[in-house]
């Protein structure tokens, strides 16, 4: 049974869950939206399709500070940080989600589970908007993405005229809506609240790729695709799939925090060694890392590619290598 | 807590620091209960000294070594830099072990050839302290090893007199080049391996050295006709998790921080030839 | 202004396909379009079937000479289309010594600026469908209705800031050149912020770099960031740390404007190319306005001879730091 928060509600919604733990929401900041913790006064968007850069930040942070050290003499004392707080995610869209389920393959079911990312998740209620109009950019169906539906939320949000019907999914979210209970109508008016999303598919035909690419690792594409390759991290940052992280202190001698934080294998130094070896010596290495790893490496591994066809690196790749060219350019396209 | 959490070391205190080479030193570490972990031969651990950073090391010591662990490291960076200049009752983070280690059952009743290039003795020396401690689970064994000059040569009581004292097994040292002090052999390990045309019956064989050394390593051995599965090298690569999470030193879809750094020169003709 | 784009984009290849197939140069540098109207991506063409793809119109953003850093170590001899701004910044990495003159054939575009398309949607909707251009308006096409609007209104922020459209630098010119432009708003919104107490601007720039997901990617298209080891990667000392504190945040933007300080071309790059929206070109105008207060007016990559100011050492030179 769906239920109804009026528009007018809904900054009294945001104030209420907000009172509850950190709330992240798209939040409007000049021409770029993000999820960022809300706060008075700040521009929520819900009809924004894509943020800027992803949410997986909500559940893997730029930066996180797990432990605290202190040196004195020849003592070292380092010390667990951690974090209990209940956040709420909001309005996560479908494609964002099965991305993060394709993180959680990674963080959660290969051992060891990261402890940071899981107490994170598991601290997380989220809640999902379906989509109603695809961005320009967004290819999701080409990877069997329902932009409609996010079986993994907690609760599942569909925007309309009056504004946003409320269906928990789970148990955690029953709780959610229970806290929102106050607020919301429970008539609601379901009509045309799930409308058929077509996203074009650039003619994109993936089925078998992951397969025929791992015979490629030194085929001639690599000695050209990676040339406009500024180098830059953009598409590894806005990338819902991406993970890569690095770990680094921040303090002096006596004390200070070490905090791991995204990284990304566009860089020359992520695989440069301490004496100076690198086995990625060149943009064409760190390219074909990137896309070997998102089409053939990962689906390896589990058995999907690692791109839901959010269109970020469509959007913010200065020079438009994103991963459409990438697909294109290893013969990923329909015939005909 | 700081168990749920891969990435939180525990702190082990520097018992001693021996000077190996002019960049060479051997760090002595340990807990208030002896090792921190238990582990095995070919495995790695972070260490890490704190606000310089953490890098990975192979253990040198071996797991039959139940008061501390060792690292002989090599002075290249950061974080090597700062473990050189430690001194004894130094207190440092630590967390591990990390890898597969050598396949010790896998070798069990064979003859074994230990091919190492200077810093390369490292994780070979774990894997030999652990083969004389079971010795009668293996054949011969034949220890090569090398080094740019004499005093690049590490764990010299080790390799000029404990090791040929052990029963069945030989060590055969080279050095790059002529020194005035040096009456052995002169010549890269890759040829004094030719030269001594080891037999692959029943044999396996372990490298580790600089890459370039187990490039010609790998070749003199396929001339030998040892087969690719019966060749083994460890390899290193940049990391930060050693989890198999942080995303950098993967070969294809295998990571080496956690299917390594121990392949079969069988199992690496099958990845990307990305180190 | 659609079809007289054609026109041009004909008129381009004819030019370089003769150098390219004569083997006057190994490699040209040129746009081919990306998936959508309003993208134009860098190609690499070394034959006439990659010429065909080369195209000229209003959404050639990216400056191509970047790339000559890596490409002149692979090709003897290189030709590259250039903007306007494209040129300085080749003039920069002449300056630097980058690059050798003498390996370069540049195809000079003057040009009347490209179009934004964060502009065009803000215009015409986000189901904009094309644009058609006409003698310095742009049509709007949408679902329900055409707008006509001016093209300048349109461009790109940097476009608008820009005063020299005409390549500077170049070994054939492709078009009649557009002439210098007036641009009195060039530094509006660097007095506005010098109006600002110092705690409000601090305040103002802790925002708007919090965003800032240390991508690098204003560094990796600037002409002026051509070092080899930028200081962010060093590691004895290490300036940078990869914290996202304000700290951190701070001393890369600032120490990037710095270096750039009489060396940046005010090409905005930088922050056309931020997937964050930050606006970098307010603090490098900071300095290219400093610069022409403190030491006359000058203008990097107009000309290669002359001396960045301070690269050179007048005894009359202020010293603004030590007076104040």
């Amino acid at each position: 049974m769906k239920k109804l928060l009026l528009k007018e509600k809904w900054p009294e919604l945001w104030a209420l869950l907000a009172h509850e733990g950190p709330l992240y929401l798209p939040v409007e900041e000049g021409s770029v939206v993000l999820y960022q913790l809300w706060q008075e006064g700040v521009k929520v968007n819900l009809e924004a399709v894509n943020s800027t850069v992803s949410p997986k930040d909500i559940f893997l942070p730029r930066e996180e500070t797990y432990l605290r050290y202190s040196c004195q003499g020849e003592m070292l004392d380092l010390e667990d940080v951690e974090s209990d707080e209940p956040i709420i995610a909001f309005a996560l869209h479908p494609c964002d989600l099965k991305a993060i389920e394709m993180i959680d393959r990674v963080f959660l079911n290969q051992d060891p589970p990261d402890a940071l990312y899981k107490k994170r998740r598991e601290n997380t209620t989220v809640v999902a908007l379906a989509c109603r109009q695809p961005d320009p950019y967004c290819f999701c169906g080409v990877f069997g993405i329902d932009p409609t539906d996010a079986p993994g939320a907690d609760v599942m949000a569909y925007l309309t005229e009056k504004g946003l019907l409320l269906e928990e999914q789970t148990a955690k979210g029953k709780i959610l809506l229970e806290k929102a209970a106050p607020l919301l109508e429970v008539e609601a008016d379901e009509t045309n609240i799930t409308v058929d999303v077509k996203t074009q598919d650039f003619g994109l035909q993936v089925e078998g790729l992951p397969e025929d690419l791992q015979e490629r690792f030194n085929d001639p594409v690599w000695d050209d695709l990676f040339r406009s390759c500024l180098g830059c991290g953009i598409c590894t940052y806005v990338c819902p799939t991406c993970y890569c992280f690095d770990v680094e202190d921040y303090g002096h001698e006596e004390g200070g925090e070490r905090f791991r934080c995204w990284d990304s294998c566009m860089f020359g130094h992520f695989t440069q060694m301490a004496g100076g070896h690198n086995p990625r010596p060149s943009r064409k290495e760190r390219v074909r890392q990137r896309f070997m790893h998102k089409l053939c490496y990962y689906p390896e591994t589990y058995g999907e590619i690692a791109c839901v066809g959010c269109g970020r690196c469509l959007r913010s790749c200065p020079v438009n290598l994103d991963i459409v060219q990438a697909i294109k350019a290893l013969g990923g396209e329909k015939v005909g | 807590m700081g168990k749920a959490n891969p990435l939180m070391p525990q702190t082990v205190t520097v018992l001693d620091i021996t000077t190996e080479t002019p960049d060479v030193k051997t760090l002595r570490v340990a807990g208030k209960e002896g090792i921190p972990f238990d582990f095995m031969p070919g495995q790695c651990a972070m260490l890490s000294v704190p606000p310089v950073g953490e890098a990975i090391f192979s253990i040198t010591s071996s797991p039959h070594c139940r008061d501390c662990l060792e690292f002989s490291i090599k002075r290249v960076g950061d974080v090597s830099g700062v473990l050189h200049e430690l001194v004894s009752g130094r207190q440092l983070g630590i967390r591990g072990p990390y890898g597969n280690g050598f396949p010790v059952d896998e070798m069990k009743g064979k003859d074994l050839l230990f091919i190492g290039g200077g810093i390369g003795l490292a994780p070979l020396r774990s894997l030999i302290g652990y083969c004389f401690a079971n010795r009668e689970e293996y054949g011969h064994i034949d220890i090569v090893y090398g080094a740019r000059s004499p005093a690049d040569l590490v764990r010299k009581s080790e390799i000029g007199e404990t090791w040929p004292e052990q029963p069945d097994s030989t060590v055969y040292l080279t050095v790059d080049a002529e020194f005035p002090d040096w009456s052995g052999h002169v010549g890269f390990v890759p040829s004094y391996v030719s030269e001594l045309a080891f037999t692959p019956e029943n044999r396996i064989a372990v490298t580790c050295g600089p890459p370039i050394m187990i490039k010609f390593v790998l070749q003199a051995l396929e001339k030998l006709n040892f087969a690719p599965e019966h060749v083994i090298t460890t390899l290193e690569m940049r990391m930060k998790c050693g989890v198999g999470k942080c995303g950098r030193c993967n070969l294809g879809s295998v990571y080496v921080c956690k299917d390594g750094p121990v392949f079969s020169l069988a199992q690496l003709n099958e990845l990307p030839s990305e180190y | 202004m659609e079809e007289q784009i054609s026109e041009q984009t004909v008129k381009v290849k004819k030019a370089v396909s003769q150098d390219l197939l004569g083997g006057r140069i190994d490699l040209l540098l040129g746009w081919e379009k990306g998936h959508y109207w309003w993208q134009s991506r860098p190609l690499f063409a070394r034959s006439e079937k990659d010429l065909e793809r080369l195209v000229w119109d209003s959404f050639c953003a990216v400056n191509l000479s970047r790339y000559l850093q890596d490409e002149l170590k692979e090709n003897k001899k290189i030709g590259v289309l250039v903007k306007g701004c494209d040129a300085r910044a080749f003039n920069r990495l002449l300056q630097d010594r980058i690059v050798e003159r003498e390996r370069v054939i540049l195809y000079g575009l003057p040009c009347p600026g490209m179009l934004d398309y964060a502009r065009l949607t803000e215009e015409g909707g986000s189901d904009l469908e094309g644009i058609i251009e006409q003698d310095g308006t742009v049509i709007l096409q949408t679902k329900e209705e055409n707008k006509e609007m001016p093209r300048e209104e349109l461009l790109l922020a940097r476009c608008r800031n820009c005063m020299h459209p005409d390549p500077v630098v170049y070994d054939q010119m492709l078009f009649t050149p557009l002439g210098d432009r007036e641009r009195p708003e060039h530094f509006k919104a660097v007095e506005e912020l010098e109006r600002l107490s110092a705690d409000e601007r601090y305040t103002y720039w802790e925002k708007e770099l919090s965003r800032c997901l240390r991508c690098y990617a204003c560094r990796q298209v600037c002409p002026y960031c051509s070092c080899l080891e930028c200081f962010v990667e060093q590691k004895s000392p290490r300036w940078q740390g990869r914290a996202y504190q304000p700290s951190e945040n701070f001393m890369f933007h600032l120490v990037r404007a710095y270096h750039g300080t009489g060396r940046c071309i005010d090409c905005g790059e930088c922050e056309r190319v931020c997937p964050v929206g930050i606006p970098l070109m307010e603090l490098n105008r900071k300095l290219i306005k400093d610069i022409n207060e403190l030491y006359g007016h000058y203008e990097a990559g107009l000309d290669p001879e002359q001396e960045p100011p301070l690269l050179t050492y007048r005894p009359d030179d202020p010293a603004a730091f030590s007076e104040k």
